[in-house]
């Protein structure tokens, strides 16, 4: 049995679980570190507005982006997304996983809003969330 | 994972803890509702807005890629996902 560490950290107002990871896509060619706030209530893991600007992504590599516009809820507000597949998700030397990643697509968007690493992650890797916020601890737990 | 990849994402996380731990400074400094890149555990480069502190970043020579940006929300905030 495996375990990815997190991090707690007091955020936004409440003590929220964060996840640091490498995002890779050899198709657009980029690899970026990201924070991303684990949440269990999210069905998707969304990249937030300021990583997506730290990418730098090209108009021609936004078009290779797959899908629908896609409207996706968040928190009373609307994000308009598409598809990024096979993106990977690389944690330290010990794991790593290809799933599907949303990006927002309107650069115009002034939110704030950060990453998130959804449930789609911990379904896709079968693993499990521990977190004790008393002790500020977390970690998913993944059966080998 | 590549040394140099490996690199970089301990790097990352490292400037997100300072993050963190020094919001209630960041916030006394200046930064608070201003978005703050971070590097070797000090601010480079702020503003109201995330692109602007790209191109600040971009222009000492930097890779914003490789560069951790947060927004400093106002102390009493919350933010409901």
């Amino acid at each position: 049995m495996g375990r990815i560490p997190l991090q707690v950290y007091f955020f936004a107002g409440s003590s929220r679980i964060m996840a640091h990871f490498l995002l890779k896509s050899s198709e657009l060619s980029f690899s970026l570190p990201i924070k991303a706030i684990v949440d269990t209530g999210s069905p998707v893991t969304l990249i937030g507005n300021s990583d997506l600007k730290r990418m730098r992504l090209s108009s021609l590599q936004i078009r290779k982006l797959v899908g629908e516009h896609k409207e996706v809820n968040m928190g009373g507000g609307k994000v308009v997304t598409k598809v990024l597949e096979n993106a990977n998700l690389k944690f330290g030397n010990e794991f790593n996983v290809e799933m599907s990643v949303q990006f927002p697509i309107d650069s115009n968007n002034k939110n704030n809003q950060p990453s998130l690493l959804g449930v789609d992650f911990m379904l896709k890797t079968k693993s499990k969330l521990v977190f004790n916020p008393n002790k500020s601890e977390a970690y998913f737990e993944i059966d080998d | 994972m590549t040394n140099q990849e490996l690199q970089v994402l301990e790097n990352f996380e490292k400037d997100s803890e300072w993050f963190h731990k020094n919001i209630v400074k960041l916030r006394k400094d200046g930064f608070n509702e201003k978005f703050v890149a971070i590097k070797d555990s000090k601010p480079i480069a702020s503003g109201k807005n995330a692109d602007n502190v790209i191109k600040q970043i971009e222009k000492n020579g930097e890779n914003p890629s490789f560069i951790f940006i947060e927004f400093v929300y106002p102390e009493g905030f919350t933010l409901i996902l």
